[in-house]
């Protein structure tokens, strides 16, 4: 197969051409587009939005619907910031305590899930109102403004045109195409997403891997959080509050099934980084931010039309 | 000896019984609350100004509540709730303007009073008065200030709040007058809204100092949070030529001030708002005063019962000074208030 | 056998109140949160409460209702909020633009709201996608649409009558909780006596088996969401009439409450079982904990973790519920 050939076939083929458009139309609509600065600044609208995109992705990979990303994103960036305001502690400490505070909220995801045996749909809509309940009752609203400066700094800092804070995403984007392509529990969780009677037969320990894939998930959560109270220098309590719908949208843009056991890491990142440059561009244009919402629902329409229309092609040939 | 201890004791006295007669007369069983529309930084200070209110007129309870969220149904339903509990004088910063009516008729209903605090219920209203900030006035005079700040030339944008606060409209329809002002000479090129949350205005502020960072001059910040975000992001930018304007005095807009990266702010009054509201509504819930018909009110296009609480411009050289500046405006609206705006009994 | 019909008379008492045990069970907690607020803060019970509460309910009630249909087919509405908000703008900028009579507006808007539903089951049928993926994405299309075409405007230019109506009192309860219980019982009616309401808990239940049975699935299907789209459109329309004033910010939070109040009440989330008593009981309990933790100064801001809580704790009596259920059932060979 010829190189050209060979990149159609690819699922995010599409996504790849569109973002090249979009790059070319962003950079004659403004010619300081393409200055460091600018790059700087686009590339930083990146991070959080990947790395919240792939803890849905893994969620969606053992065909569950996690409806908590975004509110336990909240919870680990006020408890990260209320660590490091109110009781003093050092960066590193909080961080890795809010990084724990994540893995144990998607582990509660999943135990309740695989343990009740209800839809993972409900489980995480009752989890995320306390997760943002608690959230609420601690902060009451109230931001925590005084974080120290050398987290702050890490979120405006930048080599170039590439901020510091691309560089946690990246490293996640990569463990997590290794994880899925080349460790064993990484190929389980597919197995269990694809066809999850067909995995227990063959001796996959199914209830172990949804917790672990919640798990992550909630870990990934964390890390979001953390990069947007980084990138804010303020630990927001409505952080995690509109991830909801980009997070569900950037994976099935990028070719996941809702069912479980397909999804792509590459495909996703370039859906994350469509959306964005949309929405980037929707600045530079002056064009009524409305319009955002609107395209976000048609670009997930389209997309799952294509993914249907594909299947149904190879179905048929 | 004697007559000079008794001459003392002679004028002492009646100042002393005065004195008591006063503060008896004061104390109050009232119930009063103070709601904003949802959590925001800009009605902190209306906590202390609920506690100082209580504490100077003698107010049975002065209680600043706050909604869990920024959702109108929210708000009615603490004032609901907070009605039922015993409160009887309301100061609201109205989620919705008319949506807010509703609500207000029904405390009217219950003879509860009930006051527009920095931001006014469109009219027919059952609210008293409203008391706030001319936003008008405040975003023409920091436009002009800003113009001035650019050499009077160049080109401005102008960062708003939430599109859908009529207050928003009024700032908007400010500037562009301010600019109509300059005859050509200074452009508006364009209004970026719906800035008031620390993303929206992170995303939309990096954005536009990214890509267009050369052809802006001048930034007026209209709200809250994105004052506070485009002092930041110039102060990171290292960029002392494009000019800024905000709004509000939070500690990182004054530090800009202070350092030359913004070149003023408009100050509002949220403290004299809470305190002067409070005590106006302790007046009105005994009913000890009545609004009177004829007042001097400021007519908007909300409402015909409009009152100034101040504003003023912060710039370098009174950035120490404008909280006394504040004090002295607060301290003069309410002990004019009763003669001005009220029939005492 | 003796007394076959005397058995039978009995047995079918039994069966109804295992039937209704859910409802029973939770108006047992209404019943007993209610004594607990009145007695901790006696304005709980106080006549504006009642009729405070009353309002909020109708309305709260009559979303339960509009992702009940749909969860009756096994199937979501994610995009309630944005039909509601659709048909509020939509009956506003008739009032209040075109200057039609208010009637008329009103049912402009229960048209566009069941219009929006009617896409949602086509696209969900025709495309074979998840309900899920489809009103995510019409949500954000609908509500992005709203905003463009009225420019987030508000329009509070309405005639009187409606904010009237809105704030008609008659003692303790509003009239909008009539409309709600009217509303219900029209469901009841059609889930319990019309083959339409059979065909859309067959289709739910077990899609194949029914469509093998010769149940038109797709059918069905679509019109669980013509009229999910339509209570959608009313529970907007009531609030429309409570504010007195159509606003874009409608129906953003619209998603929990809409769970809570059937799954309290009993449905089932793979589909196929609906009780339309236990959601507007589920929904009396929703506005009873939110009043009396408000009355009480719990703090507003923790309102929304005891929600959460209870949300679990109702989805794990239900499923320990089925699970008995299905113990007691395989012991019992009737």
């Amino acid at each position: 197969m010829t190189v050209a050939r060979r990149f159609f076939t690819q699922e995010w083929s599409a996504l790849a051409v569109a973002i090249a458009i979009g790059l070319a139309t962003l950079s004659a609509l403004s010619p300081a587009f393409l200055t460091e600065y600018n790059l700087y600044v686009v590339l930083r609208s990146f991070c959080v939005v990947l790395v919240v995109a792939f803890a849905q992705m893994l969620t969606l990979a053992v065909g569950q619907l996690n409806l908590a990303v975004g509110a336990l994103g909240g919870l680990v960036a006020i408890a990260v910031g209320g660590m490091m305001e109110k009781l003093g502690l050092p960066t590193g400490v909080a961080v890795f305590v809010g990084l724990a505070i994540g893995v144990a909220g998607g582990v509660l995801n999943g135990l309740l899930t695989v343990r009740t045996g209800i839809n993972g749909f409900i489980v995480t809509l009752a989890t995320a109102s306390v997760f943002t309940g608690i959230n609420l009752g601690v902060t009451e609203s109230i931001p925590f403004y005084n974080l120290p400066p050398d987290f702050v700094a890490f979120g405006v800092k930048r080599f170039f045109a590439v901020p510091y804070l691309l560089i946690p995403p990246v490293i996640a984007a990569l463990l997590l195409a290794l994880f899925l392509a080349r460790t064993v529990p990484g190929r389980y969780l597919l197995a269990v997403g694809g066809n999850p009677h067909a995995a227990e037969l063959s001796g996959i320990p199914r209830d172990r891997i949804v917790v672990l894939a919640h798990a992550l998930s909630g870990l990934l959560s964390a890390v979001g959080a953390i990069l947007a109270e980084a990138q804010l220098g303020s630990a927001q309590p409505t952080i995690g509050a509109d991830w909801l719908v980009i997070s569900f949208a950037a994976p099935i843009i990028g070719g996941a099934a809702l069912t479980g056991g397909h999804v792509s890491v590459a495909a996703t990142a370039l859906a994350v980084v469509l959306v964005v440059l949309i929405q980037n561009g929707m600045v530079l244009a002056k064009v009524d931010p409305y319009w955002v919402q609107f395209l976000l629902g048609a670009l997930i329409l389209s997309a799952v039309g294509l993914n249907r229309f594909r299947a149904i092609r190879i179905e048929r040939a | 000896m004697k007559t000079r201890t008794a001459r003392a004791l002679g004028s002492a006295l009646p100042a002393l019984i005065a004195g008591l007669c006063l503060s008896v007369a004061h104390a109050s069983s009232n119930k009063i609350a103070l709601i904003p529309g949802g959590p925001h930084p800009y009605f902190a200070p209306w906590e202390q100004a609920a506690a100082d209110a209580k504490k100077d007129f003698n107010i049975g309870a002065v209680d600043f509540k706050v909604p869990a969220d920024w959702k109108l149904n929210l708000q009615t339903e603490l004032i609901e709730s907070l009605m039922t509990q015993g409160y009887d004088g309301f100061g609201i910063f109205p989620g919705d303007a008319v949506g807010i009516n509703t609500t207000i008729e029904e405390l009217a209903t219950n003879k509860a009073p009930a006051l527009a605090l920095a931001g006014c219920a469109q009219d027919p209203t059952k609210a008293a008065f409203c008391l706030g900030t001319d936003v008008y006035n405040s975003a023409y005079l920091g436009t002009k200030a800003l113009i001035e700040a650019m050499g009077g030339k160049g080109r401005i944008v102008h960062l708003a709040g939430l599109l859908v606060d009529p207050n928003t409209k009024l700032r908007m329809a400010a500037v562009e007058k301010a600019v109509k002002e300059t005859n050509g000479v200074v452009t508006l090129t364009q209004h970026i809204t719906d800035t008031d949350s620390q993303e929206a205005a992170d995303q939309k502020i990096n954005a536009l100092l990214g890509a267009q960072k050369d052809q802006v001059d001048g930034l007026i910040a209209t709200a809250y949070i994105p004052s506070v975000v485009a002092a930041k992001s110039l102060r990171n930018l290292g960029d002392r030529r494009i000019k800024l304007v905000g709004i509000d005095d939070d500690k990182i807009v004054l530090d800009a001030v202070k350092d030359g990266f913004a070149a003023g702010t408009m100050a509002q009054n949220p403290y004299g708002q809470g305190y002067v509201g409070a005590y106006v509504l302790d007046l009105l819930a005994s009913g000890t005063c009545k609004v009177k018909a004829d007042a001097p009110f400021i007519k908007t296009p909300q409402t015909a019962r409009f009152i100034d609480s101040g504003t003023l411009l912060i710039k370098a050289d009174n950035v120490a000074s404008y909280k006394d500046e504040l004090k002295k405006v607060t301290n003069d609206l309410r002990s004019s208030f009763k003669t001005k705006y009220l029939d005492c009994k | 056998m003796i007394a076959s019909v005397d058995m039978g008379s009995s047995f079918r008492l039994k069966a109804w109140l295992a039937e209704q045990s859910n409802a029973i069970g939770l108006a047992g907690i209404v019943l007993l949160f209610w004594i607990v607020f009145a007695s901790l803060a006696p304005g709980f019970i106080s006549p504006f409460n009642l009729f405070a509460m009353s309002r909020t309910l109708a309305i709260d009630t009559v979303i339960g209702f509009s992702t009940m249909v749909v969860l009756a087919t096994g199937g979501m509405n994610l995009a309630i909020g944005a039909i509601g908000v659709c048909s509020v703008m939509f009956a506003g900028y008739l009032m209040q633009v075109l200057s039609l009579p208010g009637p008329v507006a009103l049912a402009g808007g229960l048209a566009l709201g069941s219009l929006l539903g009617w896409i949602n089951g086509f696209a969900i049928v025709r495309t074979g996608v998840n309900s899920f993926i489809i009103t995510l994405a019409s949500a954000s299309l609908f509500n992005g649409g709203m905003l463009i075409l009225t420019k987030a405007v508000i329009f509070n230019g309405l005639p009187p009558t409606i904010a009237e109506f809105g704030r008609m009192r008659w003692d303790v309860v509003s009239p909008l909780l009539l409309v709600a219980l009217l509303i219900g019982s029209a469901l009841i009616v059609l889930f319990r006596l019309t083959a339409l309401g059979r065909e859309i808990l067959a289709a739910g239940a077990n899609a194949r088996a029914a469509e093998l049975s010769g149940v038109p699935v797709g059918r069905a299907i679509v019109i669980a969401h013509t009229l999910s789209g339509l209570l959608a459109a009313s529970a907007g329309l009531m609030l429309l009439s409570r504010l007195g004033a159509a606003m874009p910010s409608v129906g953003q939070d619209w998603l929990l409450p809409s769970f809570l109040a059937p799954v309290l009440g009993g449905a089932l989330l793979s589909g196929g079982s609906v009780s339309v008593v236990g959601a507007m009981i589920g929904a009396l309990l929703v506005t009873t904990i939110r009043s009396g933790l408000l009355i009480l100064q719990v703090g507003n801001f923790w309102l929304q973790l005891f929600l959460g809580v209870m949300l679990l704790l109702a989805v794990l009596l239900d499923r320990y519920r089925a699970v008995y259920a299905e113990r007691r059932s395989l012991g019992r060979r009737i």
